[in-house]
């Protein structure tokens, strides 16, 4: 018996070690991308501080969606329509502050619009019994086409604006870091410390046997579909405070580059209980990073693509490689 | 122990690596970015191509070129991806918002300049005094306009009337497209005889204005005497979009199709002998091929070294002597198309301005490197061929 365990014992700890690097894996990326950045920016005599505020202009509606997108991605869904709703999010927004004069009400209609999005969205799900990414598909082409029937109704030329001067005073990195820091909080609240996180995470790693347990997949999916609303909604408001101009290709990378994010950041493709709000910030920095070295090299978009093509695959093997042989039958 | 020397080796490999790297950029030229909306058309390849083929070969640049811009978010975070390269100045091609493209180089004090485009008066009675903005030279709404109107003039000069458009980005409320269109549209109302009409409009400002009344949607019907007989819109490229392609191109009685763009990639396989394709593009070989094949019958377009100009007002603007209007004002000048009507024009404006000899070559850029306004503005205002080589 003492012999069995001693066996034992040299392979757990080689598999706890293994688990607790492959953790690390989405870490360990960001810091060698921004040594690598480091090191190129120097040896091209970049500004750093100029750098710092580039990465994250260009991470932060990325982080704030991702972070919400993560209560859909733990159920093992995916929203394709994020980008969509982000757009149409921003543009009604904007459109209610030129009604109304009033910023407040333009954050509030952002809010108020995405939550109204996604929860179409979950419902029609539930209603029609159909997986939540298939009403997402439906979604992002209904929501593409009203954006042109906005831009029509708002008859400004091909884009809906408001002035810059209003926006102003919000474009900045403290309100940036703030919006995202506390969604964070509230996210990191509901994921970890309420039954809403635990049963999705549940639901996410075998949803025969929460359904067993009572927990219901519909209701859930609703919840995580609001969650998410609510960051679509901020990524709408932190695009419109950053570029006061709203067209119909506005936000039309976020939906990509949230998919991207969740998986650089460590997240399992496959969602449950592994399933963590870091992973949304992590990847979007990563990414964030990755193109700013990118356009030091001077390489272009199509070699880009091809680089968070590769990292992509591998991020997700070495992600898997702890839990695909763990997993329990759906 | 052991930790912390693998530590130090690590930390004194880095600052060595990082002790060459200042000798490494300090040699680094004058760095210029530019936005593109475009990477991908042989309209914006030939303008990079002159850019980086021929300017920074014989000028002490480097070109830093964005990713193809999709929103106006896009443009800032390719604007402080270029200040954080230390550009000195940007060369804007991407228009989704001008008005925050200026504010935000001024605010951080690097030059900027639009190239083959214009602000609207509004923007620059805003924008003229900011001391980083250089201005702007290409075709405004006028210009593109009068390039709508000059190709539909010239089939219904010989006696057509039966006409197709493709309207291209009209949809999406594109403003160049809208006023290409207008101009093909106004041409048509003034040859259609007197109760000519396009909705009730008839001249340059209501059929704008109808234009946008409308939706963005261009109808099809009767002009008086002209008939608009087919209308393609949008880049929907689906099966159902390229359908409707061939059957607008093959409407019956269609003598002349117009396109605001990409005429030749759209309509010129599946067109019908007798029909002439006319488009505004560029002078590239796809283009050269289809005219030679008698695909493409008429080609207003962009020369690859058009924005040389507006190279030379960033330049000076970045070596201490910007060019300025009499008033103090940043520039404004209109540059249109060069027209070809047959397969030699073709042959002899693209030969003309090839990445090694291009219309606007570095002699005759160095000639504007201190002249005053009054010159550049003639030299960039003097865009046809025949300008240009007279110039040289």
């Amino acid at each position: 018996m003492k012999q069995e365990k001693a066996l034992k014992a040299p392979s757990q700890a080689k598999v706890l070690m293994k688990r607790r690097i492959l953790n690390l894996v989405p870490i360990i990326g960001l810091l060698v991308l921004i040594a690598v950045y480091v090191f190129v920016g120097y040896w091209e005599d970049i500004r750093f501080d100029k750098g710092i505020q580039a990465i994250i202009n260009s991470s932060v509606v990325c982080a704030v969606v991702a972070t919400g997108a993560i209560f859909i991605y733990t159920l093992g869904s995916f929203d394709i329509s994020l980008g969509a709703a982000t757009l149409v999010s921003a543009m009604i927004g904007a459109m209610a502050y030129n009604a109304t004069g009033s910023i407040v009400v333009m954050m509030l209609v952002c809010i108020l619009v995405a939550v109204g999005i996604e929860l179409i969205s979950s419902l029609l799900a539930a209603f029609l019994d159909l997986p939540v990414f298939i009403t997402t598909v439906a979604m992002m082409s209904i929501l593409n086409a009203f954006a042109l029937v906005l831009i029509q109704i708002n008859g400004t030329g091909d884009s809906i604006s408001i002035p810059s001067e209003a926006v102003d005073p919000f474009d900045n990195m403290a309100f940036k870091l703030a919006v995202l820091i506390l969604y964070l909080i509230f996210a990191v609240f509901m994921f970890n410390y309420t039954k809403i996180g635990r049963s999705q995470k549940f639901l996410g790693g075998n949803s025969l046997c929460a359904k067993l347990t009572g927990i219901s997949m519909k209701k859930m999916a609703i919840v995580a579909f609001v969650l998410c609303g609510v960051g679509i909604g901020l990524g709408a408001i932190l695009t419109v405070t950053y570029a006061p101009t709203v067209s119909r290709n506005t936000a039309s990378g976020v939906g990509m580059n949230v998919i991207l994010a969740i998986v650089f950041g460590g997240m399992p493709v496959s969602g449950g209980a592994k399933s963590k709000i870091s992973a949304a910030v992590i990847g979007a920095i990563s990414i964030s990073v990755l193109d700013q070295i990118m356009s030091i090299l001077q390489l272009g978009s199509g070699v880009g693509q091809m680089v968070k093509a590769v990292i992509f695959l591998a991020v997700v093997v070495l992600t898997s490689l702890g839990y695909r042989q763990k997993m329990l039958a759906r | 122990m052991k930790n912390f020397k693998k530590v130090a080796a690590v930390a004194l490999s880095l600052s060595m690596a990082f002790s060459f790297a200042p000798s490494a950029s300090a040699a680094k030229s004058t760095k210029i970015g530019v936005l593109v909306s475009d990477t991908t058309s042989g309209e914006a390849l030939g303008f990079r191509s002159y850019y980086e083929d021929y300017i920074e070969e014989q000028y002490d640049v480097t070109f830093i070129y964005s990713d193809q811009l999709e929103d106006a978010a896009g443009e800032k975070d390719a604007i402080d991806s270029m200040i954080a390269q230390n550009c000195k100045a940007i060369i804007s091609f991407s228009s989704f918002d001008r008005p925050a493209q200026i504010e935000q180089c001024e605010e951080e004090g690097v030059y900027y300049a639009v190239a083959t485009g214009t602000l609207t008066d509004e923007q620059y009675e805003t924008y003229k005094e900011y001391e980083y903005y250089v201005g702007a030279i290409g075709p405004d709404n006028d210009t593109e306009f009068q390039t709508g109107y000059d190709m539909a003039k010239y089939y219904l000069d010989q006696g057509m009337t039966n006409f197709g458009i493709f309207t291209g980005a009209v949809p999406y409320y594109t403003e160049m497209h809208i006023y290409r269109v207008a101009g093909m549209l106004t041409a048509m109302v003034e040859a259609g005889g007197d109760d000519a009409n396009y909705n009730g409009a008839t001249d340059k400002d209501s059929i704008v204005a109808q234009i946008y009344a409308d939706g963005c949607a261009i109808s099809t019907g009767s002009i008086g005497t002209v008939n608009l007989l087919s209308v393609v819109e949008g880049y929907t490229m689906d099966d159902a979009w390229y359908a409707s392609c061939e059957a607008a191109v093959n409407a019956e009685g269609l003598e002349a199709f117009l396109a605001v763009g990409n005429g030749a990639d759209f309509f010129a396989a599946s067109k019908p002998d007798s029909v002439k394709i006319a488009t505004v593009d560029s002078y590239v070989d796809s283009l050269g091929e289809a005219m030679s094949a008698g695909s493409v019958d008429y080609l207003a377009g962009k020369f690859n070294s058009s924005i040389g100009p507006i190279f030379i007002a960033v330049m000076r603007a970045i070596d201490g002597n910007p060019l300025r209007t009499d008033e103090g004002y940043a520039l404004a000048l209109g540059q249109g198309y060069w027209v070809a009507t047959s397969y030699e024009d073709f042959q002899t404006y693209q030969s003309g301005d090839s990445v090694e000899s291009p219309a606007y070559t570095k002699d005759i850029l160095d000639q504007y490197l201190e002249a005053d306004y009054a010159a550049f503005a003639e030299f960039v205002g003097a865009y046809t061929y025949d300008d240009i080589t007279n110039v040289g």
